[in-house]
């Protein structure tokens, strides 16, 4: 990187053109920048962009556990994908997925909106301690969160179980095994991912409500506006492009939530749970039918890059000085 | 709020309906901060309950006694130490790697301008969004085969690679705000790049570096599903795969070891994610925070 002094110095020579106008960046052709990134370049491209084009090539080939030590494996064509497809495990799967990835998306989305509003509303100390609250969710690493929501769930002894029996609404639930009906199941861990989905969102819907100019809301008010009209035509509008940035963020990572559904319920009672990437992942690594695993996870990568795209852009257009 | 016009007369009545919506949002409130705040704190209940206490039909909810029996056993009882020592060597190793390489490449994307430039932002952004369960495959068999798995260094590399798009934007962030006229002069006073690069540049984004070093750290500590499924023997595990390993499928879990093993894990995450809370929500909606 010393060597590229020199066209930067200024020199105070004739051949010197006069005394350039500083620009804001140096526009020469030097090669530091190229040198500084290389590091991060090849780490980048060797673990995750190559990877991505090795899993493609590994779908479409028999790679088993027996490759793993033999290193034998044959080009299959498209017969990984032919199975996948012809097998209704796998649609169970995919269906299993959006319609879950849905429901959690829409429940930390409307719970988070509704607390950033929430937020809005209180006084200083009170909006101090949700915030400490949420703070505490968000931060708990989810293997911690998985093993808590296990004990709270727990059949005998769990606090939820002791709580959903005491109004004597849903009968003696004491020894509810949560784990083991698939609803139940769903459901334990869609509260465990909503916990924690809900305090990012909520705080960075909140950022982007203080910023919404006072005014606005009053001149709504003094026209004769009710709360709800506010809302959708103040609020709303200003709220919408972070909002749908949380939600798209969201649907993402709802999507490939794994260590939640793999602690709590192991993606049983019987496949009751196993989304798409808790699927691939026990294709891939339990059964060790890695080029099917494969095959699996790059349908799951094309059904999430139109979306990853529009995010992309987003962000592009969103004014970042790129 | 309809009636702000029809003020005078009915100034009671207005003052009246804003406290009970004050009263209702602050019950709300309490409600909110209840839910959130209640499976922390039942974990860190149970953790400090002797076992009598921590097995009961009816819960207990301010235990009588406290007891750090089960931190003991917790610490104790499995292969906590090894464990405890591989996360931090991995740790260690990612925080290292991802902030001296993060650091370069955020100076290169904000202190020069060249072709190509955009192409490499755009693409960080869209590698930092590829599903990590999607790669998880093909670095298995390409680490199984160079005979990176289960060592440190394929772990460590896995984590770089995860980190180093967030610790990109973030650090970049930083450099951005530096005015090019502290950089200027120290040319002018005859500094080279590499110069003002290490003595003028990268003590200024000091911060941006903490930051960083934190979102590596919490990412590199909390991961479960890579080290789960590359390191596969006990004495290789990170301490993620030590905590899960608390259950017991057969029933007879010792929830009250577990709860400690989850609070001595989860400490320093919440710690330190209290310190960049604030980075986090501009960073993550800057788009570069896994999930």
């Amino acid at each position: 990187m010393t060597t590229s002094t020199a066209p930067n110095v200024p020199i105070p020579e004739a051949q010197q053109p006069a005394p350039q106008r500083p620009n804001r960046q140096r526009k020469l052709a030097s090669p530091a920048p190229w040198f500084l990134l290389a590091p991060s370049g090849i780490v980048l491209l060797a673990v995750t962009v190559a990877p991505i084009f090795f899993l493609v090539y590994t779908s479409f080939t028999d790679y088993s556990q027996r490759t793993l030590f033999t290193g034998v494996y044959h080009v299959v064509g498209l017969s990984q994908y032919a199975d996948i497809l012809a097998d209704p495990d796998f649609w169970a799967s995919v269906v299993r997925t959006l319609l879950f990835t849905a429901a959690m998306v829409i429940g930390s989305v409307v719970i988070g909106t509704a607390v950033a509003q929430l937020m809005t509303r209180l006084g200083t100390a009170m909006r101090y301690v949700v915030t400490i609250a949420l703070i505490f969710a968000w931060a708990m690493p989810t293997v911690a969160s998985s093993m808590v929501w296990k004990w709270l769930f727990q059949p005998g002894y769990g606090v939820v179980n002791w709580l959903l029996t005491q109004p004597r609404v849903f009968g003696d639930m004491t020894n509810t095994d949560w784990a083991n009906n698939a609803a139940l199941a769903y459901l334990s861990i869609w509260l465990l991912i909503v916990w924690q989905a809900v305090p990012f969102i909520a705080l960075t819907l909140y950022a982007a409500l203080t910023q919404i100019p006072h005014e606005l809301h009053e001149a709504a008010r003094i026209d004769g506006a009710g709360e709800w009209r506010v809302w959708r035509a103040v609020t709303l509008p200003f709220l919408a492009p972070t909002l749908l940035l949380v939600t798209i963020l969201s649907v993402i990572w709802d999507f490939n939530v794994f260590n939640q559904i793999w602690l709590v319920s192991q993606g049983g009672p019987d496949g009751a749970t196993s989304t798409l990437g808790v699927y691939a992942y026990k294709v891939a690594f339990v059964s060790f039918k890695v080029g099917q695993g494969a095959a699996i996870s790059v349908i799951t990568t094309i059904l999430l890059i139109g979306l990853t795209a529009i995010y992309v852009r987003n962000l592009i257009r969103s004014g970042e000085d790129l | 709020m309809t009636t702000a016009l029809r003020a005078p007369t009915r100034a009671p009545v207005k003052v009246n309906r804003r406290r009970r919506r004050k009263w209702g949002s602050n019950v709300l409130a309490v409600v909110v901060t209840v839910v959130w705040l209640f499976p922390v704190y039942w974990m860190i209940n149970t953790a400090f309950k002797p076992r009598p206490e921590v097995m009961t039909s009816t819960p207990i909810f301010f235990p009588k006694s406290l007891t750090f029996t089960n931190f003991a056993t917790a610490i104790t009882q499995t292969s906590f130490l090894t464990n405890l020592k591989n996360s931090l060597i991995v740790v260690s190793g990612t925080l290292l790697f991802s902030i001296v390489l993060g650091l370069f490449a955020a100076a290169a994307l904000s202190r020069f301008r060249f072709n190509g430039r955009r192409f490499i932002m755009v693409g960080i952004l869209v590698v930092q969004m590829l599903p990590g369960t999607a790669l998880l495959i093909p670095m298995f068999l390409v680490f199984n085969s160079i005979g990176l798995l289960g060592t440190y260094w394929g772990l460590i590399l896995a984590y770089v690679a995860a980190v180093l798009p967030f610790s990109i934007w973030v650090m970049r962030g930083f450099f951005i705000t530096i005015p090019v006229a502290v950089e200027e002069s120290a040319r002018v006073d005859g500094a080279n790049t590499w110069q003002v690069l290490t003595r003028i540049l990268f003590p200024l984004v000091a911060p941006g570096v903490i930051a960083t070093s934190i979102f590596a750290f919490i990412s590199a500590w909390n991961d479960y599903l890579v080290a789960y499924t590359f390191m596969k023997s006990q004495s290789r595990y990170t301490l993620p795969v030590w905590l899960a390993s608390f259950t017991n499928p057969q029933g007879g879990t010792d929830f009250g070891a577990q709860m400690a093993a989850s609070v001595v894990f989860s400490l320093p995450v919440v710690v330190f994610f209290m310190l960049i809370q604030r980075k986090l929500v501009t960073g993550m909606s800057a788009g570069a925070v896994k999930g």
